[in-house]
């Protein structure tokens, strides 16, 4: 599908120039060049390696409370975003929303900016256009300062009511607390996903899957609105050997042919159940889900029907609902097989419930000592 | 017969693909007129056999659905059809129905576009023309899940109450093992190609070579006037074959200057028919609850034999449990193969919608409950437990 990129607060511009940069050097599309990433500050100081600088705009510059930008008030973003709304307007009308298919808004939800610019922008957007508004939004992580839980908090309580969808990221899963930049990691990991669901490569007819999930049946998984949650799972395949010498890895001895079977549709259901297990975006209880859709791709000869059918039989007991989608994605001369599952409108998120508590207790604190200084946000 | 074939929906638009190849294989002429019809462009691309100008999109100024499909929901894909009929109205206009018997469209009914615009089209079709319009309809399998059968089983009424006949295959029971899954959908279209051709494309031709039962058009629509839902099966064998348990008594060799004799033909025939009949249907049924049947018997006419095709019949009148049986053949001079397709027509005992009924009636129960609860769970989700954080604005 095609979906306009619109980046909110440094977190949502960085991710937008890391999916950018990687549909630019792949062969999966998502915004055709349709962007825009929108940061309050004084100065105008974008450094992107993707985004064309024309399409980066800085608002606030002339409000007397901002500096470097909003230093973690959401509330300071709320208001510099309304005044300086038709700032954004105008650079929102250089993109040709006729030819989309909605917008998908990429924020960082600890910060000021991306939680409170955010949740404006969705409700602007919505005003706007009569395509869908979906929310990439980033959960800031347990290391990272209470307050930032508080912004987060307080925006999805705005966010999920307005966005048509709101798929959350939690960066504690995959940040490296090691490495130069410790976003870097994760940014690529959920770049690469949102790609992979939602961006096909060419149309080659050779391609076309059986079931073919096109962007309505993306749209229509997400319609409930509420969270979602994406879960990715691949596995590579042995040159030469391929799916035998893959089994073989894996269960070794038990290769007579009645047992392979066994495996074979085992195999791609393990795959799913990988995707859902340690690898979501946002860990979530998966029979909390209301809609779900799962895409395999792989090379054509590597799909399994009776793997494919159990997945989607499985998933189906696993998320308690009867509303799962399936698809194909063949994949010519492909050395992986990948699983994508677009879990939708999920209710249950112990981390929402933990950062919650975390905010109340922040709150509270700050009211029991009205004197103490917010030195965290950065 | 000749047909105007029309596919809807990607299973719909395969089926017909599939039907075109194996008449141009097993040279017949039935399908006249060929359309497909679909609401994803990407779908469209994929027929092999449907020439590029008679494949027609639709919805594609559509918001919901913008050449990209209807979603897998009926609502959108009855909307998306019934806004561009005048359209396909249009494309419809060149239908040469002087030169069809009846018209024919393919769909499946687990999905959106098929399931949800195959009716709109055959409302548009029953109107425009007084020829019998037949569908041909795919069933989801089980495992396909709930939401499947509760478009297939909405969409089966509207459907049965449309065309003249509804002809069934059923997924579940045609489900392959051990195959890709692309491998999977082809091999059972082909398996649905070879039994429809083979059963319509009787009497097709207009200089009728002599055949003594030769079927004709005006038999099998008969026999399909029963606005129910019917199954089709078939066997066929290779002309050569002995019949079973006669000793080759030439020592091997020179078989083909060796006709059978009329008894051991007579025996061919009706052991054909019957494998046909007992064979996997396109949708599993009681046979004594058709109401007619028909039985086409094809291959070259040396084979055909007459007292074989008597017995034939008197064994099915007896299986079926009723007096409307017709047997014919169509002859095929050069063809290498003897087969037998038997129509069941308006069986009324077919496991398979009873429980795809059962299927639907759960999926639409837990639908509107996940319905009810959602405003409230989302709530939930991003309200603090004693709603202490106010929402940002």
């Amino acid at each position: 599908m095609k979906l306009a990129l619109v980046g909110v607060g440094g977190a949502g511009c960085r991710l937008v120039d890391t999916i950018r940069g990687l549909e630019s050097s792949g062969d999966r599309q998502l915004c055709y060049g349709n962007l825009l990433t929108i940061d309050i500050s004084r100065t105008d100081d974008d450094d992107f390696d993707h985004v064309p600088r024309d399409q980066h705009v800085t608002i606030g510059d002339t409000h007397r409370e901002v500096d470097d930008g909003v230093a973690g008030d959401q509330d300071l973003a709320v208001e510099v975003t309304r005044t300086d709304f038709p700032e954004i307007q105008r650079e929102l009308d250089e993109i040709r929303m006729r030819k989309l298919d909605g917008v998908l808004v990429v924020a960082g939800l600890g910060g000021g900016t991306g939680s409170g610019a955010g949740a404006v922008l969705v409700e602007r957007l919505q005003e706007l256009y009569d395509k869908p508004v979906y929310v990439l939004g980033v959960l800031p992580g347990a290391d990272e300062p209470d307050s930032m839980a508080v912004n987060a908090a307080r925006s999805l309580r705005s966010i999920v009511p307005a966005a048509d969808s709101t798929i959350l990221f939690d960066n504690d899963r995959w940040v490296d607390a090691d490495a130069e930049d410790r976003f870097d990691q994760p940014n690529q990991e959920l770049a690469s996903r949102v790609l992979t669901l939602f961006a096909r490569g060419q149309i080659d007819p050779e391609a076309i899957g059986a079931n073919t999930l096109d962007s309505s049946d993306i749209i229509r998984t997400l319609s409930p609105g509420g969270v979602a949650s994406i879960g990715y799972a691949a596995t590579e395949l042995e040159t030469g050997g391929g799916l035998l010498s893959w089994l073989r890895s894996l269960f070794t001895g038990d290769d007579d042919e009645e047992s392979s079977q066994r495996t074979d549709a085992g195999r791609i259901q393990s795959l799913v159940q990988q995707s859902l297990n340690s690898r979501l975006t946002l860990p979530c209880e998966v029979s909390s889900a209301e809609r779900a859709l799962v895409v395999l791709s792989g090379p054509p000869e590597e799909l399994s029907r009776r793997g494919f059918e159990s997945a989607r039989q499985w998933l189906e007991e696993e998320t308690e609902t009867v509303e799962v989608l399936a698809g194909d994605d063949p994949r010519s001369g492909s050395s992986t097989i990948a699983a994508v599952v677009l879990l939708s409108n999920v209710t249950e998120v112990p981390q929402i419930d933990a950062m919650q508590r975390r905010a109340v207790e922040h709150e509270v604190d700050a009211e029991a000592v009205p004197t103490a200084t917010e030195d965290d946000a950065s | 017969m000749k047909l105007a074939t029309i596919g809807v929906g990607n299973a719909g638009s395969k089926v017909i693909d599939r039907m075109v190849e194996f008449e141009s294989e097993t040279n017949r002429n039935l399908c006249r007129h060929v359309h497909a019809i679909n609401t994803a462009r990407t779908d469209l691309a994929k027929p092999e056999y449907i020439p590029e100008e008679q494949r027609v999109l639709v919805g594609d100024t559509n918001q919901k659905s913008k050449g990209h499909g209807v979603g897998g929901d009926v609502e959108i894909g009855a909307e998306v059809m019934s806004a561009d009929i005048d359209e396909i109205r249009r494309a419809f206009d060149d239908i040469e129905i002087h030169n069809v018997d009846a018209i024919l469209v393919a769909a499946g009914l687990g999905g959106g576009t098929g399931s949800g615009g195959g009716p709109v089209v055959i409302d548009a079709l029953q109107d425009m023309y007084d020829e019998p319009v037949y569908a041909l309809g795919i069933l989801p399998g089980e495992y396909e899940g709930g939401r499947p059968a509760l478009n297939a089983a909405r969409s089966l009424q509207s459907f049965v109450n449309k065309v003249d006949n509804f002809i069934a295959f059923d997924n579940d029971a045609w489900r392959a093992r051990d195959q890709t899954i692309e491998e999977g959908y082809e091999e059972m279209n082909r398996e649905l190609a070879a039994r429809i051709v083979t059963l319509l494309a009787a009497g097709e031709t207009d200089d009728t070579d002599v055949a003594e039962n030769a079927m004709d058009s005006s038999d099998i629509i008969r026999t399909l006037a029963t606005d129910g839902v019917s199954s089709i099966g078939y066997a066929a064998t290779a002309v050569d074959a002995q019949p079973e348990g006669l000793l080759d008594r030439w020592g091997g060799g020179g078989r083909e200057d060796d006709p059978l004799d009329d008894a051991s033909q007579a025996t061919k025939i009706k052991s054909l028919v019957r494998r046909a009949t007992n064979s996997r249907l396109t949708l599993p049924c009681e046979v004594s609850s058709a109401e007619r049947v028909l039985v086409v018997i094809s291959g070259p006419p040396s084979e055909f034999s007459r007292k074989g095709i008597e017995s034939a019949r008197q064994w099915l009148e007896q299986e079926a449990e009723t007096v409307e049986v017709l047997v014919g053949d169509d002859p095929r001079e050069n063809s290498s193969r003897l087969s037998a397709a038997v129509l069941l027509s308006n069986v009324s005992d077919a496991p398979r919608i009873d429980t795809i009924q059962n299927q639907a009636v759960d999926a639409q129960e837990q639908i509107a409950e996940q319905q009810a609860e959602r405003e409230e769970k989302i709530n939930n989700l991003i309200t603090d437990e004693n709603d202490d954080l106010d929402p940002v604005v």
